[in-house]
């Protein structure tokens, strides 16, 4: 590919790899500096910086989610706070879905860079508060109808106005959630971050100086654009289908329906999801926000993993997704869940439809749910509220080159897993066992990745859980003849017995993923499994060594080395 | 006669052995290098120690080595079995579940360095408070080991109970017994290896601990051996990954504080240096053929840390020097994206084939290559003239990138080295701004072989004002081997907080502490020149990592506990930007480093100047302003006193620096170049 002669392309390449470390940077300050362990231990949250019009122009790799949001955030915060009325030392705070946030809990703070008195951009963090107030503690309210279940909205405001905070707004903010000193503390390490990003920024600009400045940010985001281009212009043409489900919404025991509809035309692609599901009752919906990173999320994927990541990548992908359905919700409906289980279905949807046309670059379904369990009480000791929003890991896909990865967040996050031992010094809880489920990975010539299974139980305080979840209902799908993953499933137990109960039987839920308020009391225990990845190519194919090896590392059972895989003597090769 | 008296330290790389030898009666310091011998790295090491007429002259040899670190890279350590709290033999293999990059869908979870049929589990359940809440299951111990001898594989094991870190006993009593029913198979309790909170990151660290054991084991064994054949002094030691030094059986005991043996030298040869110039804030950068390292020393002191992984999601978390390394060296190789967008490394062309200009077959542009082009490296003169760099394949190899970007080769080459210097100006910056360091605050220590190249390009996009190049830039590591103390790193988890801080227990801790270490250096043999250092690491209430602030104070009083909670608040301040200062602080971990201070060399000086520095030749050069005639200089030809402004090129046998048009340089009393703002201080 030729670039115009014009453009320094040495220049660009230093800028676009400054402003990416200045994006670590900043999110180093938040994971030293933060409260929740969403944040610290999870990383859930996302560095970027973006130009006066609210193009991303740089970004970390934090939390995937949420990069395809910025461009909608900066625009809807300038909308409302006009760019003339921005000073220096000013921090907007931001977190509302129905003004381009992606859901109530992700709190947006953006900070304006000035050079001699001019804009110049902006440094933004975007975090995962772990309670917002709402109907339940943790905000994931599975069973909440409207967005004022879902915890306090945030429309842009100032909560810091050329360098002094802005009291009225923060004691709005701390007196409408349940664990003020959090995030109290968490908002702090928000505002370190986009301290970090406006002097790195600016410290940039001055070394390069602003025309040349400018010019360079556009030619790398023209760059990028062109990048993308080359990469879909190889894919063949052609309208490459697919859907999914998301099991049900909360409410209604009915199952909801993504459809995608993947036009390449020469190098660009429209990602059309009409024939989708009307908007459900349930928080299962996506904003427009939501819906465009799940297609951005799912490009970036199956493309060169190399382009600089900035609006030039969006440039050549086009969303069409009609209103008044689940990727398109109309206000007032809850979304807490389109951010966490519908982005990834969208997104993985996306792959699946060009599994055909990119054999090597896609994969089988993974879990495509972070479980999500919220919960909170009083500590007894202290008298303080906690809340804790905890994620769970999933089976991967199965891909023509490699089994699926065991254990890994979904697609739509990359947050790690909180340690057994930081989650017990924090909550009343005993974790009884963490382990790997066995024959939870779809069967294939490549097999999907392993689940997980959690058992923990309450033993100081009565607790209140929640849960946001899906694949409890449908599995994981397989590629080209690989069976689906394992199920996932929420199980309690009461105190002092022995048996375990699905959580809907047990409290009379209408969806065994996604519920609400469920009262744990000292003695009872909540099982939470998570879904498989899903197979890959025909299972019988699959050589003989690995099957027998995976007999023996315990990853599959006998009867399904036999059944699944046709190993002969599956039983003496388990010996 | 005098009896003549060595020191020698060495370190063990992949490409060079480097030795560095003292002569305690002469005070002469001298360097050599021989290629490593990877298949039996102690032959390398007998071969260089060769040089000495008598064997019998070496007092005292002082070891780095990347044994440990290669037998878990290449994955060619001990089968390893894993004993743990019964609930919980997954924790190896969920490991975090975060992926080494967003988008890449090719990318393989990494696998852990122990096979799931080999992992066993107890019952037994210790409480985050440490009280036992299961006792262990001694008879379910012993039946492991039964399963363990049965297996006949296992060739090391390694045990992790959950917050074993707050109560041990169970590990110390399971360790007690395998040691009794598998008396020839080594036992690794993660208490003694990271006593720290996350499982998952204690159990790498112990797992890779037992995984390295056996190979470190056997090649002890064997260098003994060949020391005792050759005549050679058994008093040698092992430079572990926190700069100090520990004997020969502590490294067997525990062969996981080796991991980052090597690199540690530079920096502890780089403390001395900065004490001798009187400089407090360095930040030292060793540049070689595949990787630069660097680190800091602040107000004389190095940084320590325990974030490490040996390769994205396998953390090793013992105490080591804080040594950040990036894929950028003298071999990285230039290419061009597929949007034409010109990129340097992470690929390198290593040792072989070696940068183009090697002559060794290498077709594609590396930093060296365009070095050669711009006139810094002397094709002649490289390593001592022992390689002659051609230069015809260097500028073909450049063209190859140059055509498709539109630049003549010596744009090319200038755009290579400065996208090169961005990617090390990045790794500098994030070693101090991380830590709130203003670049402005500090020095450049340049050393490696292309250290001294690149420093004052990198002083100046760094906005770092002095730099310095010392002697042996090419063996510096080994040259810190021989200035290195004994130094062991303990540290106890105890989770209290300020509202209910409990100063007896706390001190009592200290106490306890600080025996232990002194206690372990005797073991060594260690008992003079004792220094203590003490530190306490804290956050506030609700924060998950901690800040490490020093304590002057074996005793927690009324009067001493206030002034630790306010140097928090205040280091909180200085490294973020913000402090809450009325917020609850937490107490996380109490640490205390004992050090037996060793007999330093006593470096000599070099001569005094007469007249000024001379020339030996002038070449043409390109700096980022153009071409400049510029003249050469013999560094050996350099005396105390002299000075010089750039452009320049100063040559010796392993190294070239260069200076930049307009920036002074002056040679110091012990032959240090000291360059920029340092040079112009009397």
């Amino acid at each position: 590919m030729s670039q115009r002669p014009d453009v320094d392309m040495v220049a660009m390449s230093i800028i676009d790899s400054t402003m990416t470390a200045v994006c670590r940077e900043m999110g180093i300050v938040l994971m030293k500096t933060s409260y929740s362990t969403i944040f610290n231990e999870a990383l859930d949250f996302t560095c970027a910086l973006a130009s006066p019009e609210g193009e991303m122009i740089a970004q970390a790799e934090f939390c995937p989610s949420m990069i395809g949001g910025v461009p909608l955030l900066v625009r809807s915060c300038v909308k409302e706070i006009p760019l003339e009325t921005l000073e220096p030392g000013d921090v907007i705070c931001h977190n509302d879905p129905y003004r381009g946030g992606l859901h109530c809990p992700e709190h947006t703070l953006i900070k304006p860079v000035f050079v001699d008195d001019e804009l110049m951009g902006f440094a933004m963090t975007i975090g995962h508060l772990q309670e917002i107030g709402g109907m339940v503690p943790g905000a994931f309210a599975g069973e909440a109808t409207e967005i004022f279940h879902e915890g306090i909205r945030v429309p842009p405001v100032k909560i810091k106005s050329a360098g002094e905070d802005v009291e009225e707004v923060w004691k709005l903010l701390l007196a409408n959630v349940r664990t003020p000193r959090y995030n109290y503390g968490d908002l702090r390490a928000l505002i370190a971050g986009v301290d970090v990003g406006e002097r790195g920024l600016a410290n940039l600009i001055r070394k390069y100086g602003k025309d040349q400045f400018r010019q360079n940010v556009q030619d790398l985001m023209d760059y990028s654009e062109s990048r993308m281009r080359a990469e879909i212009g190889a894919i063949a043409d052609g309208v490459y289908r697919f859907q999914d489900q998301v099991e049900d919404d909360g409410i209604e025991s009915k199952p909801y329906t993504i459809k995608v509809a993947v036009h390449i035309q020469g190098d660009e692609v429209v990602i059309d999801y009409s024939g989708t599901s009307r908007q459900a009752l349930g928080p299962i919906n996506a904003t427009l926000g939501v819906s465009y990173s799940a297609a951005y999320n799912g490009m970036l994927h199956v493309t060169d993993e190399t382009i600089p990541k900035n609006s030039g990548c969006f440039r050549p992908i086009r969303v069409v997704s009609p209103p008044g359905t689940m990727l398109n919700v109309d206000y007032p409906a809850p979304e807490v869940g389109g951010n966490t289980e519908t982005h990834c279905k969208i997104a993985g949807a996306v792959i699946g439809a060009l599994a055909p046309a990119l054999p090597d670059r896609t994969m089988a379904a993974e879990g495509a749910t972070h479980t999500n369990f919220v919960f909170g009480g009083t500590d007894p000791e202290s008298g303080e509220a906690f809340v804790c929003y905890a994620i769970e890991l999933a089976g991967w896909g199965g891909r023509s080159f490699a089994d699926g990865n065991d254990a890994t967040d979904s697609i739509n996050g990359n947050c790690r897993v909180v340690p057994v031992e930081v989650f017990e010094t924090r909550f009343p809880f005993r974790t009884e066992s963490y382990i790997l489920v066995q024959d939870s990975g779809g069967a294939g010539e490549k097999r999907g990745g392993l689940s997980t299974q959690r058992t923990i139980k309450s033993i100081k305080t009565e607790i209140t859980g929640s849960q946001m979840s899906d694949r409890h209902r449908n599995r994981p799908w397989g590629l080209h003849g690989g069976q689906p993953g394992g199920l996932a499933g929420t199980w309690h137990q009461q105190a002092n017995t022995t048996s375990w109960h699905m959580i809907d039987e047990a409290f009379g839920k209408a969806s065994p993923s996604k519920w609400s308020n469920v009262r744990i009391r000292p003695g009872d225990s909540i099982r939470f499994q998570t879904p498989g990845g899903g197979g890959w190519g025909d299972p019988r194919k699959r050589p003989r060594e690995q099957v027998v090896e995976d007999l023996a590392e315990g990853y599959i059972s006998a009867s399904s080395a036999r059944e699944n895989y046709g190993l002969d003597g599956a039983a003496e090769a388990a010996e | 006669m005098l009896l003549a008296d060595y020191l020698v330290g060495i370190d063990v790389g992949g490409t060079f052995t480097d030795f560095v030898s003292y002569n305690s009666e002469t005070r002469a310091v001298d360097v050599w290098k021989i290629l490593s011998t990877p298949h039996d790295p102690n032959e390398g090491i007998l071969g260089g120690l060769g040089r000495f007429d008598a064997p019998s002259d070496i007092r005292n040899i002082r070891l780095g080595t990347t044994v440990a670190t290669n037998a878990i890279l290449e994955r060619k350590g001990a089968t390893v079995a894993y004993v743990t709290t019964e609930g919980f033999r997954d924790i190896p293999f969920i490991q975090r579940g975060n992926r080494r990059s967003h988008y890449d869908i090719t990318w393989i979870k990494p696998k852990p360095l122990v096979k799931r049929r080999h992992c066993y589990e107890i019952n037994e359940r210790i409480m985050s408070d440490g009280t036992v809440h299961v006792p262990l299951d001694e008879d379910g111990v012993r039946a492991v080991a039964r399963s363990i001898r049965e297996d006949g594989s296992i060739e090391a094991v390694a045990v992790n109970f959950l917050f074993s870190y707050v109560t041990p006993e169970h590990e110390r009593r399971a360790k007690e017994i395998l040691e009794e029913e598998l008396p020839d198979i080594p036992v690794s309790i993660s208490y003694d290896v990271l006593p720290k909170w996350k499982e998952y990151e204690r159990a790498s660290t112990t797992i890779a601990d037992a995984y390295v054991k056996p190979v470190v084991n056997a090649q002890v064994a064997n260098l003994r051996e060949r020391f005792t054949e050759g005549g050679v002094t058994d008093q040698a030691v092992v430079i572990k990954s926190n700069g100090g030094e520990m004997t020969l059986e502590a490294a067997q005991r525990t062969p996981i504080q080796m991991t980052v043996s090597g690199p540690t030298g530079g920096v502890i040869a780089g403390k001395h240096v900065a004490k001798l110039s009187g400089i407090s804030h360095l930040v030292t950068l060793d540049m070689g053929g595949t990787s630069t390292d660097t680190s800091t020393i602040v107000g004389g002191q190095e940084n320590f840390t325990t974030d490490y992984e040996v390769e994205f999601g396998v953390p090793i978390q013992i105490p080591m020097i804080d040594i950040r390394t990036i894929g950028a060296g003298g071999g990285s190789i230039a290419w061009i994206d597929k949007g034409g967008m010109l990129r340097v490394g992470p690929e390198s062309a290593g040792a072989n084939p070696g940068p183009a200009c090697y002559g060794g077959g290498g077709e594609r542009p590396a930093v060296t290559d365009a070095n050669l082009l711009l006139g810094r490296i002397n094709p002649d003169n490289f390593l001592g003239g022992e390689m002659a760099l051609d230069v015809a394949a260097a500028e073909k190899a450049i063209a190859s990138v140059a055509g498709p970007l539109g630049r003549t080769p010596e744009e090319t080459a200038l755009a290579i080295v400065q996208i090169a210097n961005n990617n090390m100006v990045g790794a500098l910056r994030s070693v101090l701004i991380e830590r709130g360091l203003d670049p402005r605050d500090f020095a450049l220590l340049a050393f490696g072989g292309a250290g001294p190249l690149h420093a004052a390009d990198l002083m100046n996009d760094a906005g770092i004002p002095s730099g310095i190049i010392p002697n042996y830039p090419g063996q510096f590591s080994a040259f810190g081997f021989i200035l290195t103390d004994a130094r062991v790193d303990v540290q106890r988890t105890v989770q209290m907080t300020s509202k209910r801080f409990d100063q007896a227990r706390a001190s009592e801790v200290m106490g306890a502490l600080i025996e232990t270490g002194i206690a372990e250096l005797k073991a060594q043999g260690y008992v003079e020149n004792i220094e203590i250092y003490r530190s306490l690491e804290m956050r506030y209430l609700g924060q998950n990592y901690e800040l490490e602030i020093p304590v002057a104070f074996d005793t927690f009083t009324d009067e001493t506990t206030p002034k630790v909670w306010q140097a928090f608040h205040d280091m909180h301040l200085a490294r973020f930007g913000f402090n809450i200062p009325r917020e609850v602080i937490e107490v996380i971990t109490v640490k205390a480093t004992v050090v037996s201070l060793t007999e330093k060399p006593d470096l000599a000086t070099i001569g005094k100047a007469e007249g000024a520095a001379e020339a030996v030749a002038t070449r043409s050069v390109v700096f980022d302003d153009g071409r400049h005639e510029t003249p050469i200089y013999n560094r050996a030809d350099l005396r105390d006193g002299h000075a010089i402004a750039g452009p320049a090129i100063i040559e010796e046998p392993v190294s070239v620096t260069v200076l930049r048009p307009g920036q002074p340089m002056r040679v110091d009393q012990y032959g240090n170049l000291l360059m920029g703002r340092i040079a112009e201080e009397s």
